[in-house]
């Protein structure tokens, strides 16, 4: 037994005051409709309770200043019977955050959007890049000819020729090649070619 | 064997258990009114999602969850409006009906006692919840809970020793 017990048989004694027969008559109103069976209020039936409660409570403002009508008024002026809702700060910052990001990003491609546009004083042309430049000089650097395939056709009479000729073909590959000797630039071009040769043929 | 609550039960829950409720609920708004609109919300809340009506932990936790709501939000506009309502406002009606001046002592002793000690001495005495509960409710442990229900009591002794 603690020490406390003829403390706790007093305070036992003392009776909570009891609630008004109004409280009673909501309750037993609101026990009158169909309890939810999936869970928790939600939405237009919690947000109605809670309006239910805000408007009570505006309303005992309103009669408190019936009653003291020197005093001052809540909320400014009139009754003014707000929805209580919990202010959700996460998600407040996050939007905050994500519009701020948005109006940096708007903003820099505003700015590049008009470093893009022309002005009237830049309408004309300008003068080509390549005039201003020094005129290149490639020189030829170099030729190489690659015979890869000869064949002999054999002994032909060309028209109007009583000695006949050997004619020979032969197929290569030829490579012509330019240098700028200031920058090292170099140009190449690579062609087939394909020659036919006639090689007089002694009669002896 | 199932056991079905009915509409009856309910009701008769609720008599029983509105007075210690709103007693509760009144030790975090001082308005009556306030404290009734808590009550039903918490009560209704309670039969709508069909929690077992012996849960009695949770429905205490549930009126102080609304309550806590209620304070912040009513914070910022409490600031502006401090002065006028509150003289006109109801907000000083006793918690108690003391039918003796010993008993009228204790309870203006009680509301001098530091909220936190309050609150586990309601719940303890007129609502007959165990510190298992207490603790439950509050967020706090049972050592913890009996902690400030016998720091409750000593001050009470204490207080009424001084003022005899």
């Amino acid at each position: 037994m603690n020490d406390f017990s003829e403390l706790e048989g007093e305070l036992k004694r003392l009776r909570p005051a009891v609630p008004s027969a109004d409280l009673m008559t909501r309750v037993e109103q609101a026990l009158q409709q169909p309890p939810l069976a999936d869970g928790p209020v939600r939405g237009a039936q919690a947000a109605s309770l809670q309006f239910g409660a805000a408007c009570r409570k505006h309303l005992r403002t309103l009669r408190a200043h019936v009653a003291n009508p020197f005093g001052k008024l809540p909320n400014g002026a009139g009754w003014q019977p707000a929805l209580p809702r919990r202010v959700n700060w996460f998600a407040l910052g996050l939007g905050t955050a994500a519009a701020a990001a948005f109006l940096i990003l708007a903003r820099v491609d505003v700015d590049r959007a008009r470093e893009k546009k022309p002005t009237l004083a830049a309408s004309t042309p300008a003068a080509p890049q390549i005039a201003s430049q020094p005129a290149r000089t490639l020189l030829p650097d170099g030729v190489t000819r690659v015979v890869y395939n000869t064949s002999d056709d054999g002994l032909v009479f060309p028209s109007g020729s009583a000695a006949p000729v050997r004619r020979v073909r032969s197929r290569s590959q030829e490579t012509l090649q330019w240098k700028d000797p200031g920058t090292g630039a170099s140009l190449r071009v690579s062609y087939p070619t394909e020659e036919i040769e006639f090689i007089p043929v002694s009669g002896q | 064997m199932e056991n079905v609550v009915t509409h009856e039960d309910w009701k008769v829950c609720f008599a029983e258990a509105a007075p210690g409720l709103i007693l509760f609920a009144r030790q975090f708004v001082r308005s009556v009114a306030d404290a009734e609109d808590i009550v039903q919300e918490a009560f209704v809340r309670f039969w709508r999602r069909q929690h077992p009506i012996e849960n009695r932990a949770l429905l205490f936790a549930t009126v102080r969850s609304i309550s806590l709501d209620m304070l912040r939000r009513d914070a910022r506009r409490a600031r502006r409006e401090a002065s006028a309502v509150a003289e006109a406002d109801q907000s000083t009606a006793p918690q108690f009906d003391p039918t003796t001046e010993s008993q009228q002592a204790l309870s203006v002793a009680i509301d001098r006692l530091p909220a936190e000690q309050r609150e586990v001495l309601v719940m303890k005495i007129w609502n007959e919840l165990t510190f298992a509960d207490i603790a439950e409710v509050v967020g706090i442990s049972q050592n913890t809970a009996a902690s400030r229900y016998r720091y409750a009591l000593a001050a009470l002794k204490k207080n009424l020793i001084s003022h005899e």
